[in-house]
């Protein structure tokens, strides 16, 4: 069955997603080094690199994506293992799990817009406490959000990080045997989150790995989240390098290209230092965990971290219900603590304009998920048979971990050359680029796993290779199927930088449009675009949920109906 | 001495066993039979406090003058003994010993005890390996002495054999039953194999099931 067809379609799959990554970090070292020959510079020279050590800007902008970056995901990181040590055996512990899922689908960009409604001087929990609490009677002269320390900014990201680390903890705990390990602990006389920090945590790290970098390498390198509620004097360096991208001024290009560089380097050795700091971490656990001690001070830290957690997730929370609310507000003025009169103007006022953006937003999700889970399908499956996947998987991660803007950057100067810029293929192709690591990550464990015999078994029962596949292993495996679509949809809905690069502002998403519009100051009208652009992946996510699970039965009350008629 | 006294678990308000009135002496062997599946696993779980919330236990246990309702588990001082080893992956043989053994002691002496330990139970020489590279016999006589050192007031065993062939089933047996004696703490035993009990108990209760 495994015919070089196969073989060709799956290395064609690999130069799909090989090509644009190798584009993308030439399009960014060339020009970083004088050649970039649509400006006509074909020469190789330092003087970019020179001009960006000089700017004050790109200094203040890497000490901020670097402390702002490292310390929201050790926060994220800090509260959601606290918070699942201290609820884990607790009997609503799977129902805490299930509700913070359906935060993962929500846009980043949706959520940040609700942090800085509700986190403002004039934000939701200004006005809770006002004037009964605070004597205000207009809003504080406080810099609450795009505060020049980032503080807003890590909040912001831990909010939607958080949710994610206890979701990836959970599914790396299911492979291990958790209460099993903690009764053995505890029957030798350790105290419980003792137990977890000696037994479980050394354990579950090594699953985490991965989706600990993606956080890492998200936090230091967003943009639209930093854009929204970050500090913009000096920006984060992401940030910064954008706007030097777009400047007018084209010889900024090449400074901006060699801070793409000076990133995605950061990244790498965050990385790198997170590792070390992990294995001095262990070297010292280990120390401790056999010195007979059956109660350590962690505990509290603990503690600590699951109230912090708490707080967190009910600020999740809030920033969500804020989006729904603002989007449906007549007038809120400033102390009252709830709108006092509601309309649906704030929709009709959007318009046509809302309407044309979800079309947009919604045709390149749909699409960029379809044509993902068809590359990961032939990528896992091909694999299944042969046993191994090294390329993919570097080739994939390279594609999660390195930073959007330094890619991205390399990949416009290449659709620059082709003159493919700005069409809606090109950014489609650039979804797919980000859909496609997810879809495989969330398929790939429950693909495997299906058992292969129910496929072996059809075949000898009716030898129709293709139509078995279909009707026995698809069919079986729809649950995650539906999952993993609904990732990439969630994924693409959320693409902020793809589109607008490879989109040149002539691709315009809802995703986009909120952005731009986020420190307009019409909250109704950008609640209403964040709202949309939440809701969307969140329908996407609720049907996934729920088709595969009725689908046998909606089935056979199909046939019957057509029976009995 | 461990005193049990109308020990029942409880499904939905449905017994699942009649009552079980007991008492086990230091250095003695009760063993609890049944077919699978009657609750013996789960009379042990409830009796080391770790019993899953479907169920509920009834009655009282009572070690050394001391009830045992109410205590975490942590404190019960009790060793538990599976048929799974679950001996920490990511701790070396001699960290599995260290863990369990009480505080106190310079790392040097602690770490000559473990060696000592390991040596009674033929592991000498293998401190440094990860628990995946010992044998299924050696796994667990490790598990057993890792019960050991941590000290406990009684044992319970649950189905500590059933994983075993043969030949290294009757060694455990003895290495068990010497190492109760030894300790001087009463232990009970659950098992369906009637030689397991024949050899080791000193008396022997037939679950019944309701």
């Amino acid at each position: 069955m495994y015919s070089s067809f196969n073989r060709t379609l799956y290395y064609l799959i690999l130069g799909v997603i090989g090509l644009p990554l190798l584009t993308g970090l030439l399009g960014v070292v060339l020009p970083s080094f004088g050649y970039d020959p649509a400006l006509g510079q074909v020469s190789f020279h330092l003087g970019h690199w020179q001009q960006l050590l000089q700017q004050p800007e790109f200094w203040s902008g890497l000490r901020l994506s670097l402390s702002t970056g490292v310390l929201a995901t050790l926060l994220s990181y800090w509260f959601a293992s606290s918070l699942i040590m201290v609820c884990f055996e607790k009997p609503w512990f799977t129902r805490l799990q299930s509700a913070i899922t359906p935060i993962l689908s929500i846009p980043h960009a949706s959520i940040t817009i609700g942090a800085l409604f509700l986190l403002a001087p004039s934000g939701w929990l200004v006005r809770l406490i006002s004037p009964w609490l605070s004597g205000f009677e207009r809003p504080p002269n406080w810099i609450t959000v795009q505060d020049p320390e980032g503080v807003a900014l890590i909040i912001a990201l831990v909010i939607k990080e958080m949710p994610y680390l206890m979701f990836a903890m959970g599914a790396a705990l299911s492979q291990l045997q958790p209460q099993q390990t903690l009764q053995a602990a505890r029957l030798l006389g350790y105290e419980r989150l003792t137990a977890w920090h000696f037994t479980l945590l050394p354990q579950l790290f090594p699953l985490l790995r991965l989706p600990i970098f993606m956080v890492l390498a998200f936090n230091m390198t967003v943009v639209d989240v930093a854009s929204i509620i970050g500090p913009n004097t000096p920006s984060t360096l992401a940030v910064t390098l954008l706007r030097w991208f777009n400047d007018p001024n084209l010889v900024l290009r090449g400074q901006a290209s060699a801070a793409a560089l000076v990133l995605a380097s950061m990244v790498a050795v965050s990385i790198l230092c997170w590792l070390l700091f992990y294995r001095l971490l262990n070297q010292l656990r280990h120390h401790f965990s056999t010195l007979g001690t059956r109660q350590s001070w962690l505990r509290y830290w603990t503690w600590f971290g699951a109230s912090a957690a708490g707080l967190t997730l009910l600020m999740t929370l809030l920033s969500l219900l804020l989006l729904p609310i603002w989007a449906f507000t007549k007038r809120w003025r400033f102390p009252d603590a709830w709108p006092n009169r509601w309309t649906l103007d704030n929709l009709n006022r959007a318009g046509d304009r809302l309407i044309s953006l979800t079309a947009e937003s919604f045709s390149l999700a749909i699409a960029s998920a379809f044509i993902g889970l068809l590359m990961a399908l032939v990528l896992i499956e091909f694999e299944r048979a042969k046993g191994r996947s090294r390329i993919s998987v570097a080739l994939l991660f390279s594609a999660v971990l390195l930073p959007q803007v330094t890619l991205l950057f390399g990949i416009q100067v290449g659709l620059l050359y082709f003159d493919w810029s700005g069409t809606w293929l090109s950014v489609l192709a650039v979804h797919v680029l980000y859909t496609l690591p997810y879809i495989y990550l969330t398929l790939k464990a429950p693909y495997l796993a299906f058992e292969q015999g129910y496929l072996e078994q059809a075949n000898r029962l009716r030898f129709t290779p293709i139509r078995n596949y279909l009707t026995i292993k698809l069919a079986l495996l729809k649950a995650p199927l539906a999952a993993a679509l609904a990732i990439g949809f969630a994924v693409s809905m959320a693409q902020y930088l793809p589109t607008l690069l490879a989109g040149e502002g002539r691709i315009n998403t809802l995703t986009t449009e909120a952005v731009a519009r986020a420190s307009s100051g019409d909250r109704k009208l950008v609640s209403v675009l964040a709202f949309a652009q939440a809701i969307l992946p969140l329908i996407c996510f609720m049907l996934a949920t729920l088709i595969p699970r009725y689908w046998t039965r909606w089935r056979l009350a199909f046939r019957r109906s057509l029976c009995s008629n | 001495m461990l005193e049990l006294v109308d020990l029942q678990i409880v499904r939905q308000q449905q017994p699942l066993i009649a009552p079980i009135t007991a008492s086990v002496a230091a250095g003695q062997i009760l063993a609890l039979m049944g077919p699978s599946g009657v609750g013996k696993s789960s009379l042990l779980a409830y009796l080391s406090g770790t019993l899953t919330p479907e169920l509920e236990g009834r009655g009282k246990a009572v070690l050394n003058g001391n009830s045992l309702a109410h205590l975490p588990p942590e404190q019960r001082h009790l060793g538990l003994l599976q048929q799974h080893p679950l001996l920490f992956p990511h701790m070396t043989v001699a960290e599995n010993l260290l863990f369990a053994m009480p505080k106190g002691g310079s790392n040097q002496q602690r770490y000559h005890t473990a060696q000592q330990h390991l040596q009674d139970i033929g592991l000498q020489g293998l401190e440094a390996r990860l628990p995946e590279q010992l044998s299924g016999g050696q796994q667990a006589r490790l598990a057993l002495m890792r019960t050991l050192v941590a000290k406990p007031a009684a044992l319970l065993l649950d189905e500590p054999f059933s994983k075993l062939d043969k030949t290294l089933r009757q060694d455990m047996r003895q290495l068990v039953k010497d190492a109760i004696e030894q300790a001087h703490i009463p232990a009970i035993l659950v098992t369906h194999d009637e030689e397991d009990a024949q050899e080791l108990a000193s008396k022997i209760i037939q679950l019944q099931a309701i």
